[in-house]
């Protein structure tokens, strides 16, 4: 709607100066002008055929909106505009009316799966479930709400297991953890190193860099990890291959534990190091150029710069980058699921593609809903420590 | 502390082939302890100047000494210059504290205790001792002013470098922090550059003031001299507020005669001697309002300005609009027909071409003050 809009107005202050000036319209336009001109563009990179007709439609449309038939006509129109509104009768609940539509999206995809998720966590799931919930009598029609399961109570029993018993879950917390505790400095350095040469000054086709870094963002999850499962195969993967060929030898990336989890690292900070670069770049152009040229009056080394006025300025935007790769380095799931398939021997299974053990695969879906619950609070934590140690304001 | 030398400065913008020279062939030398003030319009190269002495831009050619020393091809941070920025560009993340003792901290062995010492010496200087520990954000226009000053002073620079410092304050703050700065320099006896487009600013600081248009320097020196004896048509415009009356007259033998029946006698006509036109200027405060029937300047009042102690008066001579100051007691109403003269020592003439200065004021710049208290009486 907005860009019609602002389009209509540029297209009459454009027609209104022409009608003052007819002289100009006789000429094709020198320079882009806003509303018809911008979609003709310069006359000397299109046909010549095109600009004229621009012109001359230009020519009518400024004659037709400077006659006094046309103005008369318009001003009416407007008058009559200004009445409709003012009579419109003001509905207080309107303009809750109008933002609804995200709260019901809202309260049916992300709340009640939320809460539901929560509930479910204290109970044990027996299966699906067609009987009658509750019955809700409108006097004309009847509203039965069916019960979605069959559960059955268990209190805190999926919680103690989980922190106590269950070994498997303790390797997956392990195995993330490994993976963050490694990826996210990794991608925090990298990313902002990546920024930091792509703001400077000297380097030259900025946008393609920036572009090329930035493109596996856009990669399918799936895609790519099947591309890295090829790619680090211990016997027929290229990485391998070249490794070989420099005389390294083979790394078993899929078949030994540890190496394993450096694949899953090297797989995540290769999608998602453009995602933090370009975040981290936009930071640095926002820094202030006369803060480091103060700096630099004041005697500060290239380092000094870094240290004093780069890094406190980036903060805020360095907080955001720690804090969105934690959480989403502890939801990771479809990289380990392609790749590794979270072996070798549960060393790279992570703790939602523990979830989605359990919950798709055994149908244990209490029991997963009570790990879901305890990675939210674990993320949150892990959050909260993070904004307190980073944001001092 | 030391002289700069500037020599045959030339900075160019711009990729080859689209150049834009901000500033030409720039020669100039600011003496030891002198405060320089650089003055012009927008885009006149007065700031790109300074950079340039600040080591803020590479030079396209030319050289810049401090002492005798070639600094041209140094950086900012060899120099021992300290600069004031328009907009501070004091560090957010830090406290007033940390701002002050920043230059020390990078650039001297000094103990934290030593620094912390002078930072708050500096601060009672400025009279911001009780702000140390406030971030920049939380203080006013002046305040942070402060703050970038005693920034720029805690390393005792050789250069004092202030780019328009004054202009983001509000006009009584201004001259308050005007005068301060002038004092502080004093004190100091800093060699300073100073940059403002405001000429009052220029003409109350400066000990010299170098005038700049279109990246060359006009004319320099002391505020006397570019008011009485601007070397051309430009600085006699620039200075003097409001502006200077400009009229273009053809000569007729001992007579100026120009639009709107604008007619001088001249009696010393060997000013004119061999032109057939020339431009003719005064200043508004020079030009009297006298009776019907005598003066050079016959026009129609267009606007009167109470100023309280004087009136601007806007008035139409022909197709020229002439301004004058007038004692507040001389309200004519707006439409009336004036007259108005002046004295031709207070005369300015230059050429029609190239701008330069045939006459200017010639009347005595210091008449004592017996003969002023004389007068007076």
């Amino acid at each position: 709607m907005a860009p019609t809009h602002s389009g209509g107005g540029s297209r009459f202050r454009e027609a209104s100066s022409l009608g003052r000036f007819p002289v100009r319209c006789d000429r094709p336009p020198e320079r882009r002008k806003p509303g018809i001109a911008r979609t003709t563009t310069d006359a000397g990179s299109t046909p010549r055929g095109e600009g004229e007709r621009a012109v001359i439609l230009n020519t009518i449309q400024s004659r037709v909106r400077t006659s006094p038939a046309y103005r008369a006509i318009a001003d009416q129109v407007r008058y009559r505009r200004q009445d409709v509104s003012g009579t419109v009768p003001k509905i207080p609940a309107l303009p809750y009316l109008y933002i609804s539509p995200f709260f019901v999206l809202f309260a049916v995809f992300l709340l009640f799966p939320t809460v539901y998720t929560l509930y479910l966590s204290f109970f044990n799931y027996l299966g699906a479930s067609n009987e009658v919930l509750l019955t809700v009598d409108f006097v004309v029609f009847q509203l039965t709400i069916p019960q979605i399961a069959n559960l059955q109570f268990v209190g805190l029993d999926h919680y103690t297991r989980l922190l106590f018993q269950d070994s498997l879950f303790h390797q997956a917390l392990f195995n993330t953890s490994f993976i963050f505790l490694v990826q996210v400095p990794l991608m925090v350095v990298l990313g902002l190193a990546t920024a930091l040469v792509l703001d400077a000054k000297f380097i030259r086709a900025k946008s393609v860099f920036r572009t090329l870094i930035a493109l596996p963002v856009a990669t399918g999850l799936v895609a790519y990890s099947t591309i890295f499962l090829l790619l680090f195969n211990g016997d027929v993967g290229v990485i391998n291959y070249a490794l070989e060929t420099i005389g390294l030898g083979r790394v078993p990336w899929l078949s030994d534990a540890w190496w394993a989890r450096i694949t899953l690292v090297i797989a995540v900070t290769w999608r998602w190091l453009g995602y933090n670069m370009i975040i981290l770049l936009a930071g640095l152009q926002t820094v202030p150029e006369q803060l480091y040229e103060a700096a630099e009056v004041d005697g500060a080394s290239r380092w000094q710069k870094f240290r004093f006025v780069t890094l406190p300025q980036l903060r805020p935007v360095l907080l955001f980058v720690v804090v969105s790769s934690t959480i989403g380095t502890f939801q990771i799931f479809a990289e380990p699921y392609v790749i590794t398939g979270g072996g070798p021997s549960n060393a790279t299974i992570t703790i939602v593609q523990y979830i989605y053990n359990q919950a798709f695969l055994q149908l244990n879906l209490g029991y997963a809903s009570a790990v879901s619950v305890a990675l939210v609070i674990l993320v949150s934590i892990m959050s909260i420590i993070q904004i307190r140690y980073g944001g001092a304001e | 502390m030391a002289t700069i030398d500037i020599t045959k400065l030339r900075k160019e913008f711009g990729d080859e082939g689209e150049q834009i020279v901000a500033v030409e062939d720039l020669d100039l030398t600011i003496e030891d302890g002198e405060f320089m003030v650089f003055v012009g319009p927008s885009g006149c190269g007065k700031t790109t100047t300074l950079r340039c002495v600040a080591g803020l831009e590479d030079v396209s050619s030319g050289s810049i000494e401090f002492d005798g020393v070639d600094v041209t091809d140094q950086r900012a941070r060899e120099r021992n210059v300290a600069m004031v920025f328009q907009n501070y560009a004091l560090y957010p993340h830090m406290t007033v504290r940390k701002n002050i003792g920043f230059p020390l901290r990078l650039s001297t062995k000094q103990s934290s205790d030593e620094i912390d010492e002078r930072v708050e010496e500096i601060a009672t200087l400025l009279g911001i001792e009780s702000l140390l520990d406030d971030k920049p954000k939380e203080l006013s226009g002046g305040q942070q002013q402060r703050v970038a000053l005693g920034r720029a002073i805690i390393r005792d620079p050789e250069v004092f470098l202030m780019d328009e410092p004054l202009s983001n304050l509000d006009a009584k703050l201004r001259s308050v922090m005007r005068t301060e700065l002038q004092e502080l320099q004093q004190e100091l006896d800093v060699t300073t550059a100073y940059v403002t487009h405001d000429q009052v600013e220029a003409m109350a600081m400066g000990d010299r003031i170098a005038i700049l248009n279109e990246g060359r320097l006009q004319q320099v020196g002391d505020a006397n001299e570019v008011y009485r004896s601007p070397t051309n048509e430009f600085v006699a415009g620039f200075i003097g507020s409001p502006s200077i009356n400009l009229v273009t007259a053809e000569v007729d033998g001992d007579t100026l005669v120009g639009p709107g029946n604008f007619e001088y006698v001249l009696d010393d006509v060997s000013w004119v001697d061999g032109r057939s036109r020339v431009r003719v200027g005064v200043r508004p405060e020079d030009m009297h309002l006298v009776e019907d029937g005598a003066g050079s300047m016959p026009s129609e009042v267009t606007v009167v300005e109470h100023m309280g102690n004087e009136n601007f008066l806007y008035a139409r001579m022909g197709e020229v609009d002439l301004t004058a100051r007038v004692p507040s007691k001389m309200r004519p109403p707006e439409g009336s027909r004036v007259r108005f003269d002046f004295d031709e020592e207070d005369l300015y003439l230059f050429d029609v071409d190239t701008q330069e200065s045939v006459k200017t004021k010639t009347g005595e710049t210091d008449v004592g003050y017996e003969q002023y208290v004389h007068n007076s009486v």
